[in-house]
């Protein structure tokens, strides 16, 4: 069966074409300061100082995306850092001692120096060891927000700690940028993190109807802006066109996996130089992958632009990613119901032990629960050493298999 | 040509052995063949098919279908279908044992936990996790270091009265201990008990068994002692398929049988 293309593709190009080089441009010409920032971090807080941010993780996914991380990730072993630890990390710092970038394709020779690194552990530690290996090379500094986490609730003390600690990073960020925080600045630019937020959701949610307009590849590739761009006005101009696009489809009854027969949700990172790989061989399978913690980890809900960094702070807790094992099933459960999900895929990332979520038990206690069966596939976001093709294929097959031997319309007995 | 007169052929490309087997319209075997698995994968297909074919006394013209199953089920031109290794040892394990049960299909790549319901309908498959100890190949390899043939073994375990422990989830790090253990003043012997119940410990570790337990696969064939192994560490009873080696390729047989009859 046949994927189709979002049209909205070209604008997607043109939207994060703009953001590099409007970076590369930052890098040559040093008209604005850069920061780093986590991918989840108070990006907010930056861009109202006029800094041009870069998020590494979204670089790292370009190294694993264009099969470059195998190549890079050594030369961070060698320096001792572990090929147990976030392949990002080591594709990343691989990449830097190699000199080698995937935003070559931008101009740039490779990543953009910073002048700050703010980190946010909210989602793994690793995050901040990947920023202090920056920090140490240019001896610039890393501030960063120490997040609680495997929370069972927000509590208004978890808020309170994450607050206090972005509100404590301003002063030295004013520092930097060589301006104060303007109040109104700050607003906007949470006010426009959460519109982004709110389109970005809505253009997942439009995975509700039957068939589904987006799958999880492709919003894997879209949430580019959502990513890059939180606080940008680019981000919610780019969302309103995909969401237009996806509004389109639904009302023209068109899939984007023709014929979509089963649905199916994905439970962590992607498998980025694989990507292409699991969207055909699930499009052929007639099998749409309909929603994802991943792309939704890009929804904040809890800004408020009249409540800036508390709201920041809330919404940092309130990810998927910072929960105990019960929310986070809860989570599940709600979405595999909601977006009529037939089937669950857990990725079990080597290297993303955060964001992995079939290391204690969850797939059997949801199946079980759900009635609905789960499939564990052992893989990585980056290092394709730790990835079986042909055992995720069979895998794969024999899962979609089990799924129309219980539906009858699709030939099945539908006993389960 | 009536239905009666015609026969299938299930194909399964496996990592060590490619195996086929024929049956006639009522299921019933006619014919089988195995060669070992060697890179050019459509020459032993073709190979395995004319051995086949020849045991049968069947002539090609006389198939109904041919379905392909294993890891390299697309190298086999001829078949008519294909089928995942699931599906078909489920298939072939139900055809000896008609109820509920967890089939353990244990070959030479990776070991699978099929749950079967009493209609012979999957319900659930499992995969072993990333590491390769708790495969045949694994036992291939262990052979190498103990200095004797794959086939002698499971009668070189025979004379050992307890296992020396080889316990990691690595297969590499297997060989090093294998070679610890020897260097410790365990008999080769022990070590070779000790693997093959290294292979039971890494398949009870999937979990979820809903007796009884029924094996198929190249393991059970040639190293019967996984299933004592089994047997002694899950407290449960196991047996096996006959010919359990072919079970996969019994199952894609039948498959295409049945999808024969009803067309």
């Amino acid at each position: 069966m046949a994927r189709a293309e979002l049209q909205s593709t070209a604008a997607l190009k043109g939207t994060m074409a703009a953001h590099f080089e409007s970076l590369r441009q930052a890098v040559g010409e040093r008209h604005a300061p850069i920061a780093w920032c986590t991918s989840v971090g108070p990006v907010e807080i930056l861009r109202a100082l006029g800094f041009c941010v870069f998020f590494p993780e979204n670089h790292g996914a370009m190294l694993g995306a264009a099969r470059k991380a195998n190549d890079t990730m050594p030369r961070a072993h060698a320096l001792g850092y572990s090929p147990d630890i976030c392949s990002y990390l080591t594709s990343d710092i691989g990449a830097y001692l190699s000199r080698e970038t995937p935003l070559a394709a931008f101009g740039f020779e490779t990543v953009p120096r910073a002048d700050v690194l703010v980190f946010n552990t909210n989602q793994c530690r690793d995050v901040r060891d990947w920023f202090e290996f920056y920090g140490r090379e240019w001896h610039v500094p890393v501030l960063g927000v120490r997040s609680p986490r495997a929370l069972e609730h927000v509590t208004d003390g978890d808020v309170d700690a994450v607050a206090w600690q972005i509100e404590a990073m301003v002063e030295p960020l004013e520092g930097i940028a060589g301006r104060r925080l303007d109040a109104s600045a700050l607003e906007a630019t949470v006010r426009l993190s959460r519109e982004c937020s709110d389109l970005w959701k809505a253009c997942l949610e439009s995975a509700t109807h039957r068939p589904a307009p987006i799958t999880f590849f492709d919003a894997a590739i879209h949430m580019g802006p959502a990513v890059v761009l939180r606080g940008a006005p680019e981000a919610p101009a780019y969302y309103k066109t995909l969401l237009a696009e996806l509004r389109a489809r639904v009302k023209a009854g068109v899939g984007a996996v023709e014929g979509e027969q089963f649905r199916l949700y994905w439970e962590g990172m992607p498998i980025w130089g694989k990507l292409r790989m699991f969207s055909t061989l699930l499009a052929d399978l007639s099998t749409a992958v309909v929603v994802s913690t991943y792309c939704n980890s890009w929804i904040f809900d809890a800004l408020d632009a009249a409540d800036p960094i508390r709201s920041m702070a809330r919404a940092s807790l309130e990810l998927f990613i910072v929960g105990s094992e019960e929310p986070k099933e809860r989570y599940i459960r709600e979405h595999v119901e909601r977006f009529g999900v037939d089937g669950i895929l857990f990725h079990d990332c080597r290297t993303c032990p955060n964001n992995s979520n079939a290391r204690y038990g969850m797939p059997r206690r949801l199946s079980s629960a759900l009635g609905v069966p789960a499939l564990v596939l052992d893989g990585d976001v980056n290092d394709l050493r730790c990835f079986s093709e042909e055992q995720s294929k069979t895998s794969v097959e024999g899962f979609i298999e089990q799924l129309a031997d219980f539906r009858p319309a699709a030939g099945g007995t539908g006993r389960r | 040509m009536s239905s009666e007169q015609r026969f299938s052929v299930g194909v399964d490309v496996g990592t060590e052995c490619v195996k086929a087997i024929v049956v006639n319209a009522g299921g019933d075997v006619v014919g089988r063949a195995v060669v070992a698995t060697r890179g050019y994968f459509q020459a032993c297909v073709h190979e395995v098919l004319a051995a086949a074919l020849d045991d049968a006394q069947v002539a090609e013209s006389d198939l109904a279908g041919v379905c392909a199953t294993g890891f390299a089920a697309s190298c086999v031109t001829q078949a008519t279908m294909t089928a995942t290794e699931t599906t078909c040892h489920a298939i072939g394990a139900f055809r000896h044992h008609p109820k509920a049960m967890t089939v353990i299909n244990i070959g030479g790549r990776d070991p699978r936990v099929i749950h079967v319901d009493d209609h012979g309908q999957r319900t659930e498959s499992l995969t072993v996790r990333r590491c390769a100890v708790g495969i045949g190949t694994f036992l291939m390899f262990t052979a190498r270091h103990l200095d004797v043939h794959p086939t002698r073994l499971q009668e070189l375990a025979a004379g050992a009265d307890r296992p020396a422990p080889i316990s990691s989830f690595c297969s590499v790090f297997s060989g090093s201990e294998i070679l610890e253990r020897l260097r410790e003043g365990a008999s080769r012997e022990e070590v070779a008990l000790g693997c093959i119940h290294s292979i039971a410990e890494r398949i009870l570790e999937m979990g979820g068994f809903t007796a009884p337990l029924v094996v198929t696969g190249g393991v059970p064939e040639y190293f019967p002692g996984v299933l004592r192994a089994l047997e002694a560490q899950s407290g449960m009873t196991v047996s096996v398929v006959p010919q359990p080696l072919f079970a996969g390729a019994l199952g894609a047989a039948l498959k295409v049988m049945h999808g024969a009859a009803s067309a």
